[in-house]
């Protein structure tokens, strides 16, 4: 972990355009959050939904599959992808600061941002939406957590690897493990969004059934697979900085 | 010795001055047309750029092919999914192509600062911002169009009766032409809000699917809550739901959604904001490269 | 002591040789890399920043190869072509974070230092994004020295920089070099490696050319005649003198710009004719006014070099 390379991602991380982008995530949850709020005050039937199984589905739909991937995705690739772009890792790397450290300490940048924007809107809509600081949030901000970590190593590690990490990741997220996903449940257990499913039944407990979450894997394989991917792609980074070739236009 | 120096003259060495017929700026935007709409498809530059556009084009022509085989095959009666259905479920797709062709239509003019090389010509801003969007436009309708087309020949091929097929082919093609038009206006003005072309498709590719999630869970609350008018209207916050009912009352297809808006009111809601959108959208790309050339 | 030796280096991209068998031995002092566009320049020197595995041949630094050694930069100093650094970090904020990835006992007191060598205190405060192409120059510059090497590689550093900027610099490298580092610079531009480098390696098409002191590789290009200007009391009979040496291959008399008369002297042999000139003069009592050699500049040896 290196304090100077962590304050020059944060400051290269959270432009003008970027944190918009990032705004516009959670903006989106809690308005959601929002009007099912008010909606629930109007009908009683639907506050009863909202209690049951209607928040765990918003804070899955849109917490889980929408939200997490792609902000992994802008901070994941936003903490280093542009500087390997420029060029301008080059300042980093030709000082004697350890690869994997840089890259350990870019990826806990990235995770803190996508806790500030996302785990911790996620925990607020869940509060919101299920009306107590309850197991519905408190799952979810797990999930959610899990789900971030796991998305930014995994993108942090696209975006050294080439410079089209961003449409690559977007494939993955969004044809790999949801379309594919929904047509063939092999590629559910290679989904990260399943694996934080897993997360959030199992901290739930007993009242998973009735609140209407399953995940397509178990909990152990869910959680083995976030920690091999997150590790994995994390190691994988490194080793590449490493290797990684500067030349005067590319 | 000493000679007075002559006053300063120009020697003719041989250059001669272009005294041609110039081609006017009609042709400038043509040209710029083209290359917007040729470059989103890979098409005059380097191989690696076709792998994208082309591999989300192959995406959406493969199902258009294997919906019309599979009619054929069973001996349907109907397409296994209707042509309007056809370019709503490929939102993906049609999503990816945008968020990775719009930074490649304006992101570039503006991070190398060239904007203003465009300028020096006898083009103006709007002639310039016309051009982009145009291109851009046509290249989203080729990308649904064709499949589009493809499906309608297999529905033939398949035998169905044309007499039932071609206007609803006829329906979806104008709503993908708008569809082109909307679409390509919000990639657009979102692709021309940063230089950087990875943080640009991610921004284009967030906030559609934001959008797109944004509106299915709206429809759904509201689909909950009774109110059937309420959620027509939440398809106003999808470009793609937009174009869906802009399709089912103007246009008298058969929508995609459960609760799709109906009546004239909402109808003209619908065109209206879809017109704004496409008049927005223009605006703000005549803002931003007013900024440009600076 | 720091020596950086390439033996035998080639790197090639796909098809395209970049770098075609070079070998260097760069010393203490500075050295001017130079040749046209496209020659290879900026794929040597990341090579020698071991940002770039030679495809053949070794790169080593005083002896250690220097793949996978972040070490190597507490000694090396890098200054990159391209511009663009992290813009939205101050001038003095970003040389502070350099000193303190160097791991440096007194980040603040380097950093100081080298902004104060490259005169940018006054804009330190200001955002890099604000900066005009060679106050970003300098400040690479400042990032690269902040650290003291003794191997400084800088990479057409005096791009972009005006006549006082540029003075500036090449004061500042030969101080350095007076100082015992070994310096390397790339440029395409004759005059400022003419007037900074002590030795130049010339590199055209991926292949090493020439090196050493430039007016040494003028007497070694001996296909092509020195060509001397002479002023003296008698043209005519000098010019006769002349032309009956074996040295010589031509001789004109000319009237040059300002109306004096003067010999052109071309010379094959170029230590026969320098022995032979002084004989002549007095033998025939000649006396000779201006004896000037017409082409041993940078830009002729270059030329010739780049022609072949």
């Amino acid at each position: 972990m290196n304090a100077t390379v962590a304050l020059l991602t944060r400051r290269s991380l959270l432009g003008r355009t970027r944190t918009l982008v990032l705004l516009l995530l959670p903006m989106a949850l809690l308005g959601l959050c929002a009007l099912a709020q008010v909606l629930a005050a109007l009908d009683d039937e639907f506050a009863r939904e909202l209690d049951g199984a209607l928040a765990p589905d918003l804070l899955e739909a849109f917490g889980i599959a929408v939200l997490m991937p792609l902000l992994g995705l802008v901070t994941g690739t936003g903490s280093i992808g542009p500087e390997i772009d420029e060029g301008s890792i080059v300042y980093l790397l030709a000082k004697p600061v350890n690869r994997y450290s840089i890259v350990v300490t870019k990826l806990a940048v990235a995770i803190a941002v996508v806790v500030v924007f996302g785990v911790v809107p996620v925990a607020v809509a869940g509060v919101v939406l299920t009306g107590e600081v309850g197991s519905v949030a408190g799952a979810f901000a797990v999930g959610a957590l899990a789900a971030g970590v796991a998305y930014s190593a995994l993108f942090l590690m696209l975006a050294v690897v080439t410079r089209n990490a961003v449409v690559i990741g977007l494939i993955y997220a969004l044809i790999w493990e949801t379309l594919v996903g929904g047509l063939v449940p092999g590629a559910q257990a290679l989904s990260v969004q399943q694996w934080s499913l897993a997360v959030v039944e199992r901290v739930l407990g007993d009242s998973a059934v009735r609140l209407g979450v399953e995940s397509a894997v178990g909990f152990t394989t869910g959680l083995v697979l976030l920690l091999v991917t997150t590790l994995g792609a994390t190691a994988y980074a490194g080793w590449r900085l490493q290797r990684l070739r500067l030349n005067a236009e590319t | 010795m000493s000679e007075t120096t002559p006053a300063g003259a120009i020697h003719d060495i041989g250059y001669r001055r272009y005294e041609g017929p110039r081609l006017g700026a009609s042709y400038i935007r043509r040209s710029l047309f083209l290359e917007t709409l040729r470059g989103s498809f890979g098409l005059g530059r380097s191989a690696r750029s076709k792998i994208m556009p082309n591999l989300m084009f192959g995406v959406l022509v493969l199902l258009a092919v294997v919906l019309g085989l599979v009619a054929g095959y069973f001996g349907m009666s109907e397409l296994p999914m209707g042509y309007e259905e056809f370019v709503f479920s490929m939102q993906v797709p049609i999503t990816i192509f945008l968020a990775s062709q719009a930074p490649v239509a304006v992101s570039r003019d503006l991070r190398f600062k060239i904007a203003p090389l465009y300028f020096s010509r006898p083009l103006s801003r709007p002639q310039y911002v016309q051009a982009r969007y145009a291109g851009m436009a046509a290249a989203l309708f080729v990308l649904t169009a064709v499949p589009l087309t493809l499906l309608l020949a297999g529905a033939l091929l398949a035998e169905l009766p044309w007499r039932e097929q071609l206007p609803d082919y006829v329906r979806s093609i104008a709503g993908a032409a708008v569809a082109a038009l909307v679409l390509a206006g919000v990639g657009l003005v979102i692709a021309a809000m940063t230089p950087r072309r990875g943080l640009g498709v991610a921004a284009v590719a967030g906030t559609l699917l934001v959008l797109s999630g944004l509106q299915g869970t709206v429809r759904a609350l509201a689909e909950e809550f009774g109110d059937a008018a309420f959620a027509g209207y939440a398809g106003l916050i999808s470009p793609f739901s937009l174009v869906d009912g802009v399709m089912a009352v103007p246009l008298g297809a058969e929508s995609v959604m459960a609760t799709p808006p109906e009546g004239f009111v909402m109808g003209a809601v619908f065109c209206a904001v879809a017109a704004l959108l496409v008049v927005g959208c223009y605006g703000s790309l005549l803002l931003r490269y007013r900024k440009a050339l600076r | 002591m720091s020596t950086l030796e390439l033996e035998q280096v080639s790197r090639w991209f796909g098809n395209v040789v970049a770098v075609n068998d070079v070998t260097m031995h760069l010393g203490p002092g500075v050295t001017g890399l130079l040749g046209p566009n496209g020659a290879g320049k900026s794929t040597l020197i990341n090579m020698m920043a071991g940002f770039l595995p030679p495809s053949a041949g070794t790169v080593t630094l005083d002896g250690r190869p220097l793949q996978h050694d972040p070490e190597i930069y507490r000694d090396l100093g890098l200054v990159p072509e391209r511009e663009e650094m992290y813009d939205a970090v101050s001038g003095w904020d970003f040389v502070l974070a350099n000193a303190r990835l160097h791991k440096l006992p007194d980040p603040k007191t380097a950093a100081r230092r080298a902004i104060d060598t490259v005169e940018m205190a006054e804009a330190e405060d200001r955002d890099i994004r604000t900066y005009s192409k060679g106050m970003k120059q300098r400040i690479k510059m400042a990032t690269a020295i902040v650290h003291d090497p003794t191997v400084l590689l800088l990479d057409e550093p005096f791009n972009g920089m005006d006549p006082r900027q540029r003075l500036h610099l090449m004061d500042l490298l030969h101080r350095l070099g007076d100082e015992g580092r070994t310096i390397l610079f790339s440029s395409h531009i004759l005059e400022e490696v003419e007037q900074v480098a002590g030795r130049i390696e010339v590199v055209v098409a991926g292949r090493h050319a020439a090196s050493g002191d430039f007016r040494e590789i003028r007497r070694l290009m001996t296909q092509r005649p020195h060509q001397y200007t002479i002023r003296s009391s008698n043209d005519r009979a000098l010019a006769a003198a002349v032309i009956g040496e074996a040295g010589t291959s031509g001789v004109e008399l000319v009237t040059d710009a300002s109306g004096d008369e003067i010999v052109q002297v071309q010379a094959t042999d170029f230590s026969a004719f320098v022995h032979a000139l002084p004989r002549l003069a007095s033998r025939h009592g000649i006396r000779l006014l201006e004896v000037r050699p017409a082409d041993e500049s940078l830009e002729s040896v270059f030329s010739y070099l780049v022609a072949r």
